[in-house]
């Protein structure tokens, strides 16, 4: 998933780009409002991760002015406000879920997964077919009962096609997912990771639609 | 009137007695004025008697056949009677000739030469005759004239008697009926509770009263400012102190992610441990200080089902409620009260948070509202007993559990609910079970008359 996240306190901030990078989505971080307004502006998110209180204003306007303007993108808010009344508040603007800091880096990834996968439109974590289980909040996966370890970058292509097994998802789609980690890609970066996935998940698992796309067999 | 020292008390003392004191030195004034008059007139009168009788009682003594001393007039053949004036007939050397029957017989001890003069209870006249060669004498009793004198004053000072007890009553009337505006501001500033800190209602006020509702205004606005600042710390802090403890503990887990397991990650994992640990006192102290700041006491009554519904849900979507936490609305589609949303936000969050903590792990945890409106909050769990019970709601105080509290969360839920005229009742095992424990939040204890909750 391509990520952004709002955050005036860089420590925090690194250690959560790191973590929500780690876990196979690629983040781009911004201390300010307008620069985060900017971005959205240019740049089409599947989540937002947004502090309230910014140098340059508060971030329950943002989420009202992205509701306004009819953006389904999920937010979640984290936040050191810690009253019902803020969580409330932030809910009723139109946040997904509401985080209190100090959080878990963990319980974020958890709740990351878990809106994800509610725009997804498959709310199960848990995914199993072929002898391949996948728990996608956990970020693990067993290979006929044996752990394998996804790169973050696996894992980014792999969530593309969890969102709906056995649904087509065009080329185009899992190429932006991988753009989203900054760096250039090579125009065959796509066919590369998928068969590097299959090497590791087993050949039968995703299928090609040539010129078209991939999608998850099960 | 009754207090001992009331302004209306003392105005009408002090009017009353003004009164009187004002009365009593224009009677003294009228008294002297009187006495003057009176004794104008009586000498007039006196001197005017003495000249008529002065030729009648020269021409008695010539008529007498003797001059031998004295004679009295009843010589001179008047009939005896009570006389209210008498006379003295002298001649030149003092001797008295000729006297009223009812005159002393010693001479008056006066000088002979005309005009007044006092002796011994008397007021005499003289007034020559015959070339300084007999004088006479005419005194009257000085007692007649202090009688006058005194029923005078007497009449002028009857009607003291009758005015101070009626001044009184009408000065206490009427200072009531003035300091009428004082009483209002009172009780306009009585009615200002601990918690109503608004502003008086502004009905024009006398001019003396106006700086003081004035005054109260300014004092309540500082007061609330001190009140709002001390809230607003609380939160701001809040924020100041959560922020870096979130990147300390975020930084520590990342590090813990990048280490492999040895020596060092297991003292990453006790700095992430000691970071929770602050983390949870610091939300805790946190929530203290608001419930020292009175947080409890909130203004009017507010629908509190969707602060316990975010609540609830608050802890259904984190890893110790998962799976484990259910809210039973108990078909309410309100929870009035007049508590503070945020306060019970919190009362409802430690309470939760107690739940699942001291619960046998992974057994449920519901939170009930009952018919009568009071939130239940039920675990299951080894039982508490009594003695225990007793303490836990005493700051710092913790049960037999795994120390993970800091021993605050009931002690802030008790004080917010007292603050805000409710109540919580802890009972273990919990009603209709045979382990675990329950604490009810009963929202509005004193307006119900507490019901038997015990």
């Amino acid at each position: 998933m391509r990520v952004l996240l709002i955050e005036d306190e860089p420590i925090l901030a690194q250690a959560v780009r790191e973590h929500v990078a780690a876990a196979g989505h690629a983040v781009d971080w911004f201390d300010r409002l307008d620069d985060a307004e900017a971005a959205l502006a240019t740049v089409s998110y599947e989540l937002v991760l947004l502090d309230l209180q910014l140098p340059d204003g508060r971030g329950l306007d943002l989420l009202r002015g992205m509701r306004r303007r009819g953006a389904s993108t999920p937010v979640i808010i984290l936040t050191a406000r810690d009253r019902v009344s803020d969580r409330i508040e932030g809910l009723n603007a139109g946040a997904d879920d509401y985080l209190v800091k100090p959080f878990d880096l963990d319980e974020l990834g958890a709740r990351i997964q878990a809106v994800a996968r509610r725009y997804g439109g498959n709310p199960n974590p848990l995914f199993a077919a072929k002898g391949v289980e996948i728990d996608q909040a956990q970020r693990r996966v067993r290979v006929n009962g044996a752990a394998v370890n996804l790169t973050s970058r696996e894992w980014a292509v792999l969530d593309q096609l969890l969102r709906r097994p056995n649904a087509l998802v065009s080329k185009t789609h899992i190429e932006d997912a991988l753009c989203a980690f900054g760096s250039e890609i090579e125009s065959n970066a796509v066919e590369v990771y998928m068969s590097r996935l299959r090497k590791k998940l087993g050949r039968d698992l995703i299928g090609t639609v040539r010129g078209v796309g991939y999608r998850l067999e099960t | 009137m009754t207090r001992p020292d009331s302004i209306s008390r003392r105005l009408t003392l002090a009017l009353t007695g003004l009164v009187a004191v004002l009365w009593l030195l224009a009677a003294a004034v009228s008294t002297a004025v009187i006495r003057h008059e009176l004794n104008e007139a009586f000498d007039s009168a006196l001197q005017e008697t003495a000249q008529r009788l002065l030729p009648l009682a020269v021409a008695d003594l010539f008529a007498q056949e003797t001059l031998e001393p004295p004679l009295t007039a009843a010589a001179t053949g008047i009939a005896e009677h009570r006389e209210y004036l008498t006379y003295q007939v002298r001649d030149g050397s003092g001797r008295v000739l000729l006297r009223s029957h009812d005159a002393r017989e010693a001479a008056f001890a006066v000088p002979l030469a005309r005009g007044f003069s006092n002796t011994a209870g008397f007021r005499v006249y003289t007034e020559p005759t015959i070339s300084d060669t007999v004088f006479i004498q005419v005194a009257e009793p000085l007692a007649h004239r202090r009688e006058a004198l005194v029923e005078s004053a007497a009449m002028l000072l009857l009607p003291v008697l009758l005015l101070v007890p009626l001044s009184a009553l009408a000065i206490a009337a009427i200072v009531r009926r003035g300091l009428r505006p004082v009483a209002a501001l009172r009780d306009a500033i009585e009615r200002r509770g601990g918690d109503n800190l608004a502003p008086l209602d502004r009905q024009p006020l006398p001019d003396e009263l106006a700086p003081i509702a004035a005054a109260v205004d300014h004092l309540l606005a500082r007061l609330r400012a001190a009140v709002e600042a001390e809230r607003s710390f609380a939160a701001n802090s809040a924020h100041e102190l959560r922020t870096p403890i979130a990147a300390a503990l975020a930084q520590t887990q990342r590090l813990a992610a990048a280490l492999a397991d040895g020596p060092n990650a297991e003292r990453v994992d006790r700095i992430e441990a000691t970071l929770r640990r602050l983390q949870r006192l610091v939300s805790k102290l946190l929530q203290l200080a608001r419930a020292d700041a009175g947080i409890g006491a909130g203004g009017g009554r507010v629908d509190l089902l969707p602060a316990l519904r975010a609540v609830v849900d608050e802890y259904a979507r984190d890893q110790r409620g998962r799976g484990r936490l259910r809210l039973d609305d108990g078909g309410h589609a309100r929870l009035e009260a007049a508590v503070d949303i945020d306060g019970f936000g919190i009362v409802m969050a430690n309470l939760v948070e107690n739940a699942l903590v001291h619960g046998t792990p992974g057994a449920p945890v519901t939170v009930r509202i009952d018919a009568d409106g009071a939130v239940h909050v039920v675990n299951a769990g080894p039982v508490v007993p009594a003695a225990t019970l007793a303490t836990l709601t005493h700051r710092f105080a913790r049960g037999t559990g795994t120390g993970e509290g800091a021993g605050l969360g009931l002690a802030i839920a008790e004080a917010i609910l007292r603050q805000s005229g409710g109540r919580l009742v802890i009972r273990s095992p919990a009603g209709g079970q045979s382990d675990g424990f329950e604490a009810v939040v009963i929202l509005e204890y004193e307006k119900d008359g507490g019901r038997g909750w015990d």
